[in-house]
């Protein structure tokens, strides 16, 4: 009877073990992946840098600026892009994101505000079909690892409807990459763009005037929409990096628990078989009695 | 070229700053023709197309195939924004090729370059 309690045990400890494997492998990749995404985090920023500086020296030596993609419309449907992985076992990773867009959501409709969807991610896509919220579009295979050519395609698709007037606003949920331990669910909003304070230090500089070739209209007209391509495609890198990080930390904590598991089973397993033994000396000892007896 | 004052150049692009140095020289294609740029250029901002642009340094010469841009010249410091950028030693032909290469693989601003 004994026997069997213990074959029973070792076989769970097998398929913890194997478990932990698993787990430890990809808590091993997500971690040499979050660094490759810090990187590209880091090395996407001086581009977005140099840009809104631009987009300040433009404003502060015209004075103001103006733009179709800078004016603030009334929302009457609001575009809402959600960023989400397209893969699970993040912890709560996807989640965050979805709770606080789903929020949003239901805020907007509570306002009298229509809402256009548009999915990033395998795991957006599944929850809203889910609940029936249809999507105006949807992306997968993007937010593992970005490319800009990503980022170039959602927001053309974004400009196109915003331009057109299908939308008045669009705004991103995504995450934010604090820290290794830290990842916050945000709102992003991305259009109407907002424009760099151009008062503060810019102005300081001299308020210089500059050459335009051809004019400060049609530089800012192709400036702009670069600058929310590249928005957008921080966005994408610091979902990535998020991605990872949750995935290592989700990971690394399924291994601590398999190992504790483990622990607790081989104790178990000890005294299973410590009883066995046990039993098996009480028999003989008892048998060996019994024969001397008789 | 050799004695003309120096001034900083970065190339910037989405994914990194492709280049950053001194020059002496740099010459690119604007929407509206050739601008080239020696130190103490007055403050430009210029709308680029795709092509090369050429950075004369003291050790010599790069090129640089580029995919539309900005270019903005603000107290002696040149700053190239472009989604796309190249370097090669081929000179100003091989940058050329590159240029129209990424021209190329994205069909959808095919009007852009049209301007």
């Amino acid at each position: 009877m004994a026997s069997a309690e213990l074959r029973l045990i070792r076989r769970r400890i097998k398929s913890v073990q194997s478990t932990m494997k698993i787990t430890r492998a990809m808590e091993l990749i997500a971690t040499s992946r979050i660094a490759k995404a810090r990187v590209r985090v880091k090395m996407s920023k001086p581009y977005i840098e140099k840009m809104t500086d631009v987009i300040r020296n433009i404003g502060a030596s015209s004075g103001s600026l103006s733009h179709p993609l800078l004016d603030v419309r009334e929302v009457e449907t609001a575009g809402v892009v959600v960023v989400t992985s397209d893969r699970g076992l993040a912890g709560g990773y996807n989640s965050n994101v979805l709770r606080i867009a789903e929020r949003a959501i239901a805020d907007h409709k509570a306002a009298g505000r229509e809402v256009r969807l548009y999915n990033v991610g395998d795991k957006a896509i599944g929850y809203f079909g889910y609940r029936k919220v249809m999507s105006a579009h949807d992306w997968t295979g993007v937010t593992d690892t970005p490319a800009y050519g990503d980022a170039r395609t959602i927001t053309n698709r974004l400009l196109e409807d915003y331009e057109s007037g299908v939308v008045d606003s669009v705004e991103v949920y995504t995450t934010r990459y604090v820290s290794a331990l830290t990842q916050d669910a945000v709102l992003w909003p991305v259009l109407p763009v907002q424009p760099p304070d151009i008062d503060v230090e810019s102005l300081g500089e001299g308020g210089t005037s500059y050459e335009y070739e051809p004019d400060a209209e049609t530089i800012l007209g192709r400036l702009l929409p670069r600058y929310v391509e590249g928005t957008v495609f921080g966005i994408l890198l610091e979902a990535s990096a998020s991605e990872h990080a949750a995935r290592r930390r989700a990971m690394k904590a399924a291994t601590e628990n398999a190992e504790e598991l483990v622990r607790l089973l081989s104790r178990e397993a000890n005294q299973a078989r410590q009883a066995e033994i046990t039993t098996e000396i009480s028999e003989i000892v008892g048998g060996a009695e019994a024969m001397a007896g008789g | 070229m050799a004695g003309h004052p120096l001034f900083t150049i970065d190339i910037v692009t989405p994914e990194s700053i492709i280049w950053s140095g001194e020059a002496e020289f740099v010459s690119a294609m604007t929407t509206e023709g050739e601008i080239g740029v020696y130190a103490a250029h007055e403050p430009t901002m210029a709308a680029l197309s795709t092509g090369a642009v050429e950075i004369h340094t003291e050790e010599g010469m790069l090129s640089v195939g580029i995919h539309g841009g900005f270019l903005q010249i603000f107290q002696n410091s040149v700053t190239l924004l472009t989604d796309r950028a190249e370097m090669t030693e081929g000179g100003r032909v091989e940058a050329l090729r590159l240029a129209e290469g990424m021209r190329d693989d994205s069909p959808e601003d095919a009007s852009e370059t049209g301007e």
